[in-house]
């Protein structure tokens, strides 16, 4: 019984020092924006827009894709199955409460995960493992400014620019489906109108920068928190991409929650 | 440099030079337990590095040289003894302060330290970059000075793994000076070089922008007869202390 409760705690100190590892993470990622020199400002920002080509441009036509093919299938089969009990009207409750409020977020942050938070996780191990995270510390270069920095301003902007281009592609792929069933343009229109609000609206650029910074946040942690050698990097990458999708799944119920209440 | 960027420099690096003491030796490490003799816990490393001065420190792999350069920087602290820079002691710092600190010494880690993804080029403006507040006009004038000092300009827009070990070490050691520290600590700097190229870099590190001597701190496992002429003082690391040889 003892070795049960000892197993029990040693598993939540664990999960608890996690937790504060990645608060102090947080919150030296935001000092180190503050002590941006002018010529590093520069640079920062260039780093940044060559994170936002390879994060969200270089995803666009896979996002784009995957928005029009979900949105399609659910509402053709939506629309159809709602035509039988003669509830077409709530096909908009459906594109905006189902494709543009969760499962657009959800997908848009899982591409990005796949694509770019591998890449940032490997990117940020192999640095460790080569000893140029010292070599900047030794420059007297904070490494959260040189490496955290622009991945977390990046991951953001382009999580949120992603969901933007999923919505609008969802909308119009919706109506193609819809369409199928014999609705017409001006009524799918009206109805998404009709149930589309500026709460949705909110909530989902809210989104995007909360699964934004999750994406770039637990790849870049466990990154640099490799120690021995190579053989950890692909370990680091594993655990960074498993701990942002449990991230975004546990944030996207708490949405939810914030949402009702 | 620039009387204008040097204005500059100095305006910028005078946060760092105030944790410092004005007059203070560059380095000084006293008492320091290398670990080479566990069993003769007596036997300890003093060693003061002195304005102006190249001063190498060399011995076997085991003795402990090769950890004199991280206590430098306050990269790691040694088990016992202290370790000041410029009067500050280093192992008392904290973290930014020491980010802080680290601009006044310019430093080559063992290997070269650059970052792979980067070209030669970026990697030597990197302190001016992010250390420094100089304008990126000025940041690029002072690397070009610098690529064409250590003879980089023809290899600039190379990877460090595309370029040959002499490039690489000359990339790393124009990085090391770029923000023209009053020190420079050097990790086997001449390894895998030909004698006459290690003597053209160490001429280079050991001059200051304005020509004065800067205080040069190397550590080796041996150095070549070249470039021993060149060194001011030359001390070997014998059972965990300093042991003065001819340089």
């Amino acid at each position: 019984m003892t070795a049960v409760v000892a197993a029990i705690g040693r598993s939540g100190a664990r999960r608890l020092s996690v937790l504060g590892g990645l608060a102090r993470f947080v919150i030296r990622t935001a000092v180190a924006a503050g002590r941006l020199t002018r010529a590093g400002r520069w640079v920062t920002v260039r780093v940044l827009i060559n994170q936002i080509r390879f994060t969200a441009l270089q995803a666009i036509g896979l996002v784009t894709f995957l928005a029009a093919i979900l949105s399609f299938l659910v509402i053709s089969q939506t629309v159809r199955q709602l035509g039988r009990v003669g509830a077409t009207d709530l096909i908009g409750t459906v594109i905006v409460v189902a494709v543009i409020r969760e499962l657009g977020p959800l997908l848009t942050a899982l591409i990005v995960v796949s694509r770019s938070g591998t890449a940032i996780a490997a990117e940020m191990a192999t640095n460790r493992v080569l000893g140029e995270v010292t070599a900047l510390e030794a420059m007297g270069i904070d490494p959260y400014i040189y490496l955290v920095l622009p991945r977390m301003l990046g991951a953001t902007a382009s999580v949120a620019a992603l969901m933007i281009v999923f919505d609008a592609v969802a909308l119009a792929s919706g109506y193609f489906g819809a369409a199928l069933s014999g609705m017409a343009f001006q009524r799918y229109v009206n109805i998404v109108l009709t149930t589309m609000s500026a709460k949705d609206v909110w909530l989902t650029l809210a989104k995007g920068v909360v699964f934004g910074g999750a994406v770039a946040l637990f790849p870049s942690y466990h990154g640099l928190a490799v120690k021995a050698g190579p053989t950890e990097i692909p370990q680091a990458v594993t655990r960074g991409v498993v701990a942002t999708i449990v991230a975004i799944f546990v944030s996207s119920a708490v949405f939810v929650v914030v949402a009702a209440g | 440099m620039s009387p204008a960027l040097r204005a500059r420099a100095t305006a910028w690096l005078s946060q760092a030079l105030s944790f410092g003491r004005e007059g203070a030796p560059p380095l000084v490490y006293a008492g320091l337990d290398l670990r080479d003799r566990p069993d003769h816990p007596d036997r300890r490393f003093d060693l003061t590095v002195r304005q102006g001065t190249t001063v190498a420190v060399v011995g076997d792999e085991a003795s402990g040289v090769g950890d004199l350069g991280a206590y430098a920087l306050g990269l790691r602290q040694p088990i016992s003894g202290r370790v000041e820079v410029f009067g500050a002691p280093v192992g008392a710092m904290q973290y930014y302060d020491l980010l802080l600190f680290r601009r006044r010494i310019g430093y080559h880690p063992l290997g070269d330290g650059l970052l792979q993804n980067l070209a030669l080029r970026d990697n030597v403006a990197l302190p001016l970059r992010f250390a420094s507040d100089h304008r990126l006009a000025e940041v690029d004038g002072r690397v070009g000075e610098l690529m064409d000092s250590f003879r980089l300009r023809s290899v600039a827009t190379l990877r460090p793994a595309q370029a040959n070990e002499e490039d690489r070490r000359r990339a790393a050691l124009a990085r090391a000076v770029a923000l023209d520290p009053d020190l420079v600590v050097l990790e086997a700097p001449f390894d895998g070089l030909t004698g006459r190229a290690a003597q053209d870099i160490l001429e280079k590190v050991s001059r200051r922008d304005d020509g004065s001597r800067r205080a040069v701190f190397v550590t080796a496992q041996d150095l070549v007869p070249s470039v021993r002429r060149l060194v001011d003082r030359v001390v070997k690391v014998v059972d965990g202390a300093a042991v003065e040889e001819a340089p």
